[in-house]
């Protein structure tokens, strides 16, 4: 896991569906972009994990230090302006 | 920085493993060398002055410290915790000033547990509280291992709505370490209570801000652990199928070596097979950090479940197959009984850790 950030760009749309896709896939449930997955009965710690991983991976960014904190991953809309601001995309044109 | 940190291990371990069990304490200045070799916290990258081991390179250096002393292993583990927990919450400025520190000398431990607060981490009572620029932590952590020696701990508190972990010097006013009397395993390792009495520092020292989650912050500060121990626990295996072989093929009772009476044979297998499985296991693990797979997390706590319960039964045949040989204390298998069954308890225990598992078959993880 070293760091690295690459300088790929996003639109949301695209990372709204890649984190609906993972979520889906890995929790066997569809999430709205604005329903809080740590509610109750929501995911584990050890998923929010999962999910840390996956968005590093999946994007080719690192997560680090205040950007960890929990509420940048409580629902795909958090996820997908994480990934957008660490990814430099948006900036705009 | 040496290049040869398994023989910079070796050599420092030397035939003292035994000794230092039985004392209950590795000379600071082992420590110091080996951490100022980056041998402690391996996988700090090089830009702060670590060896920037891959998880899998790093996870068969801490199966070859576990083969020799599992003392040693669970500082590294601390270490090793301490660090990655500085580098994934850390701000880069903090990165910067403390991870440089773990890699030439200083010496770490994380604080975690309390006298409530054990396998249930939602419990942790440790608070840390703003006044003005700085903060001011009140605690009692419980079992902190290689803490007897650090210059440095990562105290997990609450804060604010959330948690953090704060960087504190053990230097501090207010910081008690008080060493674990006598632990049955790993009994080298600097095992101590931490008592934290307003403890005041600049708020620069809490990692990561406000609006951390306990439970995410312990789940990502843990799964390196969780690998740590793994390995480790795959040395300990190590240690036990070389000592039980050598003593099956050079002792001889009823006319011929007890590798040829069978029921000792199966406790030979029993020990390869043990050492094969976990050795795979934690590949997988260590495969599944290095390629950042989200399987990582799950993949460490079962990794972790599957070598130290091999570990634990590994230790316990090989005190059957050495007997009396094996039954004096400092002896590799004798220390190996006691510090594995340790390894089913620390960072997650066994009830923990299949706890979480089930959770996993539950939700069709696999």
């Amino acid at each position: 896991m070293s760091e690295s950030t690459t300088e790929r760009r996003f639109v949301a749309e695209d990372v709204e569906t890649e984190l609906k896709q993972f979520l889906e896939k890995s929790t066997k449930t569809s999430w709205e972009s604005d329903t809080d997955l740590f509610a109750d009965g929501g995911v584990s710690s050890m998923f929010a994990m999962e999910l840390v991983v996956h968005i590093e991976r999946s994007f080719g960014l690192a997560i680090e230090g205040p950007d960890l904190r929990i509420d940048n991953f409580r629902t795909v809309n958090d996820m997908t302006a994480l990934v957008l601001r660490l990814t430099g995309s948006d900036a705009g044109e | 920085m040496s290049d040869d940190l398994p023989g910079l291990i070796s050599a420092e371990v030397g035939d003292r493993a035994a000794a230092w069990d039985l004392a209950g304490t590795i000379p600071v200045e082992v420590l110091r060398r080996l951490g100022a070799a980056g041998a402690l916290c391996a996988e700090v990258p090089a830009e702060y002055g670590g060896p920037g081991l891959s998880s899998r390179r790093n996870g068969e250096l801490t199966a070859h410290a576990g083969t020799l002393c599992s003392s040693l292993r669970s500082v590294m583990t601390s270490q090793g915790m301490a660090a990655w927990t500085i580098q994934r919450f850390g701000t880069r400025r903090q990165r910067a000033e403390a991870l440089p520190r773990l890699t030439r000398g200083d010496l770490a431990a994380v604080a975690f547990s309390e006298p409530q607060a054990g396998s249930d981490l939602s419990a942790i009572a440790t608070t840390v509280k703003d006044d003005g620029d700085t903060v001011v932590l009140n605690g009692h952590k419980v079992w902190s291992t290689a803490a007897g020696y650090a210059d440095l701990l990562v105290v997990f508190g609450r804060y604010q709505d959330g948690a953090a972990a704060v960087l504190v010097p053990t230097t501090t006013p207010g910081v008690t370490v008080r060493p674990v009397p006598q632990p049955l395993g790993c009994r080298a390792a600097g095992h101590a209570d931490v008592l934290l009495e307003d403890v005041r520092l600049p708020a620069a020292q809490v990692l990561s801000g406000t609006g951390q989650s306990l439970p995410l912050l312990t789940t990502l500060a843990l799964t390196y652990g969780r690998m740590s121990v793994a390995w480790g626990c795959v040395g300990i295996i190590r240690s036990c199928l070389r000592a039980a072989a050598a003593h099956a093929r050079d002792r001889e009772q009823f006319g011929k070596p007890l590798a040829e009476h069978q029921l000792i044979a199966r406790h030979l297998a029993e020990l390869l097979v043990a050492e094969q499985t976990a050795t795979r296991v934690c590949e997988h693990a260590a495969g599944c950090w290095d390629d950042r797979s989200p399987e990582l997390s799950t993949a460490a706590v079962l990794a972790k479940h599957v070598a130290a319960g091999h570990a634990a039964r590994s230790a316990a045949t090989a005190v059957q197959v050495l007997a009396s040989a094996g039954s004096v204390d400092g002896e590799p298998v004798a220390r190996a009984y006691r510090d594995a069954k340790l390894m089913q308890i620390i960072e997650g225990s066994e009830e923990i850790c299949q706890l979480i598992l089930a959770e996993r078959a539950l939700e069709g993880a696999v």
